[in-house]
């Protein structure tokens, strides 16, 4: 009998070839699409990966290759994991990104726990990167590289993972889907967070945050030397790095540097100001074994930054600091550290 | 891929051998004609939708002008409840509210033409139900009785036999007491029809929703008997087919084999309600025997033969429903929304059932394809399924 293999397919075009391939590869395909949050809040009709039409687009694909489909609800699951994370994260001036939660949380965890219990030897993603011999990698289409959101997937989970369209340029992906037939073959890609589908997450922590809540009250814009030159309508509007919706005045550009909850301030400063020649990292988790100090790996802190190389000047089970032999720009708070070596990636954690 | 077992007829049913044949003819050159047409051709499918009429209404126990086909019970259940609101008033925005009284346990079509005619200003409400899912009758009393609040009913629809956990209703009861008050009474009888004796003649309703595809029938086809006409207004507008109660050119292939399959599902009721009522027993007790702590909904009430929801604590039907699926059993939760995630059902909120409970609810519906011989492959199979979804729960809690 063919190994069973269930496939998480979100209703886009790269999880439907997953599917497809998995298929044509003679497994036994099982297709699940999660449903991770209300989509009657949040009714935006044409968000690829967003809508309920996303679970139908999951189905008819299914039904195309000829595999059952099912919905499974984790609603109560994602929210407690990811989206209340998310809101908490801001709420103390940080930038999360869901996204490393919920595959660590809710795709690699909670999924694998129904991939077990329905007898199946793998589970397998559309994501763009490489599981192999129990390692992760770089995709090989680097323009559309996952891997910096899969650093929090537990290791020992890694073996069971499937990534079929990692090894695959997106083009090619698209090839598939087009050669099948399938109804996602031109869909357009997801950039938005999946429960924030017009990208307003201001809206977001407006609904979940207690009315009157720092992160969203008044508070001072001040520059690195401590002068006010504005106010801003809540630090969780702003994320290190952010140009937008400062006030103008300045010969230079002016950026967020920093945030500061405990005083409400966002403080602004030149593009100099945005580089760091070093990071700490919390929440560690190890996809190698760990290093050491003295060794020498890559850094990237942001999912569009280039990886910097570093070098582990102190790590704990709790925390890593790296020294950085270029400096990072717009190191933000609550973002990702994803360490690799070469393409194959090593491990992660939080920016503190 | 093991052998599939289907026991969700509830759902659906096969097209009955001698419903398809008969159906061919106006599928074909002969008789595809427009029933409404005078020409030879219209004269060869009005005969067929005439004799299908007339094959219900001896089925059912009505004449046969009282028999207005419709696309399937939905339209039915639609047509007597926002039927009877534009009946009661010349249109719906305007003149006094109508009063509908109903049960919170009815199907979603009931429910949803409910909600609607309340949008447009009606007054709807729900008889309480006891555990097992029964209609209070002392509450309906006093509504009729004008004692309660909304004035007197416009109308009162509550259905025969329940589709989710198979209560039957005091549909005799209810007709009676309404027939005595002068109000119009609707029954929702799909799941009833073919499993109960479904005998109008002796039952003074006034309306009652039918479908084909639940009794060997083919989809897209059901009826609405309506005894008294002043009592529904029409909801489409056309031409003046049926006598413009529901006008539309009919569906004269489905008419046909619905008229073949109720004809047939009539006579055979008695024999169909012992065999699916024996094997619906044989199949609750070797469940009960695998699973001690089996939770049966409306167990204690009089129950339609074919149907057993169950629910096995520390269960969710989500899970429940895909690996039964992948055990080979066809079965079904109370409501699953269109993209098939499932929620609580609203008939065993309604009757009380605790939610982590109502949430492990499974139905399984026996029919045409269904076989004594089964019932301890069914049992074992089913067990498993419990076994392994307690397994991946207790994993899951402690993620």
């Amino acid at each position: 009998m063919a190994p069973r293999v269930l496939v998480a397919m979100s209703g886009g075009v790269d999880s439907s070839v997953a599917a497809a391939l998995l298929v044509e590869a003679g497994f036994d395909v099982v297709g699940v699409t999660m449903k991770l949050f209300c989509y009657a809040r949040t009714p935006v009709p044409d968000r690829p990966c967003c809508s309920l039409d996303s679970i139908l687009d999951a189905r008819a694909v299914a039904e195309r290759l000829g595999v059952p489909h099912y919905t499974l609800n984790f609603e109560d699951r994602f929210g407690r994991d990811v989206i209340e994370n998310f809101v908490a994260e801001y709420a103390r001036g940080r930038t999360p990104i869901p996204c490393v939660r919920c595959n660590a949380f809710t795709k690699f965890s909670d999924l694998l726990a129904h991939a077990d219990a329905l007898g199946c030897e793998a589970l397998a993603t559309g994501h763009y990167a490489r599981a192999e011999q129990g390692s992760l990698y770089r995709a090989l289409d680097r323009a559309k590289d996952q891997s910096y959101f899969l650093w929090g997937v537990r290791r020992e989970v890694v073996p069971s993972l499937l990534t079929p369209v990692g090894s695959r340029t997106k083009e090619q992906t698209r090839g598939v889907a087009r050669r099948l037939g399938l109804v996602t073959a031109e869909k357009v890609e997801s950039q938005e967070i999946c429960f924030v589908p017009t990208g307003d997450y201001v809206s977001v922590l407006e609904e979940r945050l207690p009315a009157g809540a720092a992160a969203l009250a008044p508070g001072p814009i001040v520059t690195t030397r401590g002068e006010t030159i504005g106010e801003h309508a809540g630090f969780a509007r702003y994320t290190v790095g952010q140009r937008r919706g400062l006030p103008g005045g300045s010969s230079r550009p002016r950026f967020v540097v920093a945030i500061r909850p405990e005083t409400r301030e966002v403080v602004v400063g030149s593009a100099d100001d945005l580089d760091r020649w070093d990071v700490e990292l919390r929440e560690l988790n190890w996809l190698a074994d760990p290093l050491a100090a003295g060794e020498e790996c890559e850094v990237q802190v942001r999912s569009h930054a280039r990886a910097v190389r570093a070098e582990v000047q102190a790590v704990s089970a709790e925390a890593i600091s790296l020294g950085l032999r270029e400096p990072a720009r717009a190191v933000a708070p609550g973002q990702s550290g994803a360490l690799y070596r070469g393409d194959r990636l090593l491990g992660g954690g939080v920016i503190a | 891929m093991p052998d599939r077992l289907y026991l969700d007829h509830a759902a659906t049913t096969p097209v009955r051998p001698e419903a398809r044949d008969a159906m061919l003819p106006f599928l074909g050159d002969a008789a595809f004609g427009n029933p409404s047409s005078g020409h030879a051709f219209g004269r060869a499918a009005r005969a067929g939708l005439e004799n299908a009429r007339q094959q219900l209404a001896a089925a059912l126990g009505v004449r046969a002008p009282d028999v207005i086909f419709t696309s399937g019970g939905t339209e039915a259940d639609n047509l007597a409840v926002l039927g009877a609101v534009l009946a009661a008033r010349p249109s719906l925005g305007g003149g006094g509210a109508a009063h509908l009284v109903s049960s919170p346990t009815e199907h979603k079509a009931i429910l949803g033409a409910l909600h609607e005619a309340e949008r447009h200003g009606a007054r709807v409400t729900f008889l309480p139900v006891n555990a097992t899912g029964l209609v209070d009758l002392a509450a309906l009393d006093d509504l009729l009785a004008g004692r309660a609040p909304g004035g007197r009913p416009t109308l009162v629809s509550v259905m025969w036999v329940n589709n989710e956990v198979g209560t039957v209703q005091p549909v005799r009861a209810i007709a009676d007491r309404c027939a005595a008050a002068g109000v119009p009474f609707h029954t929702d009888a799909v799941q009833a029809f073919g499993k109960l004796a479904v005998n109008l003649a002796a039952v003074p309703v006034s309306a009652a929703s039918l479908s084909a595809h639940k009794i060997g029938g083919p989809k897209g086809i059901g009826a609405l008997v309506v005894r008294d006409r002043r009592a529904v207004g029409p909801i489409l507008h056309g031409g003046g087919q049926q006598g413009g109660l529901r006008p539309g050119t009919e569906n004269v292939p489905g008419a046909v084999g619905f008229g073949v399959a109720a004809e047939l599902a009539a006579g055979e009721q008695p024999e169909t309600h012992a065999r699916l009522g024996a094997m619906r027993d044989a199949l609750e007790t070797a469940l009960r025997e695998r699973l001690p702590d089996l939770v049966v909904h409306g167990a204690g009430a009089e129950r339609g033969p074919n149907i057993l929801n169950v629910s096995a604590p520390e269960t969710d039907s989500e899970a429940m429903l895909m690996h039964l699926d992948l055990a080979g059993l066809a079965c079904a939760s109370g409501s699953a929304c269109t993209t098939g995630v499932v929620e609580p059902s609203h008939v065993l909120t309604a009757m009380g059932v605790p939610r982590d409970l109502a949430v492990g609810a499974v139905r399984l519906s026996l029919g045409a394809l269904s076989s004594p011989d089964r019932v301890p492959q069914i049992a074992d199979a089913f067990a498993g399924v419990v076994a392994k979804v307690r397994r991946l729960r207790s994993v899951l809690a402690r993620a």
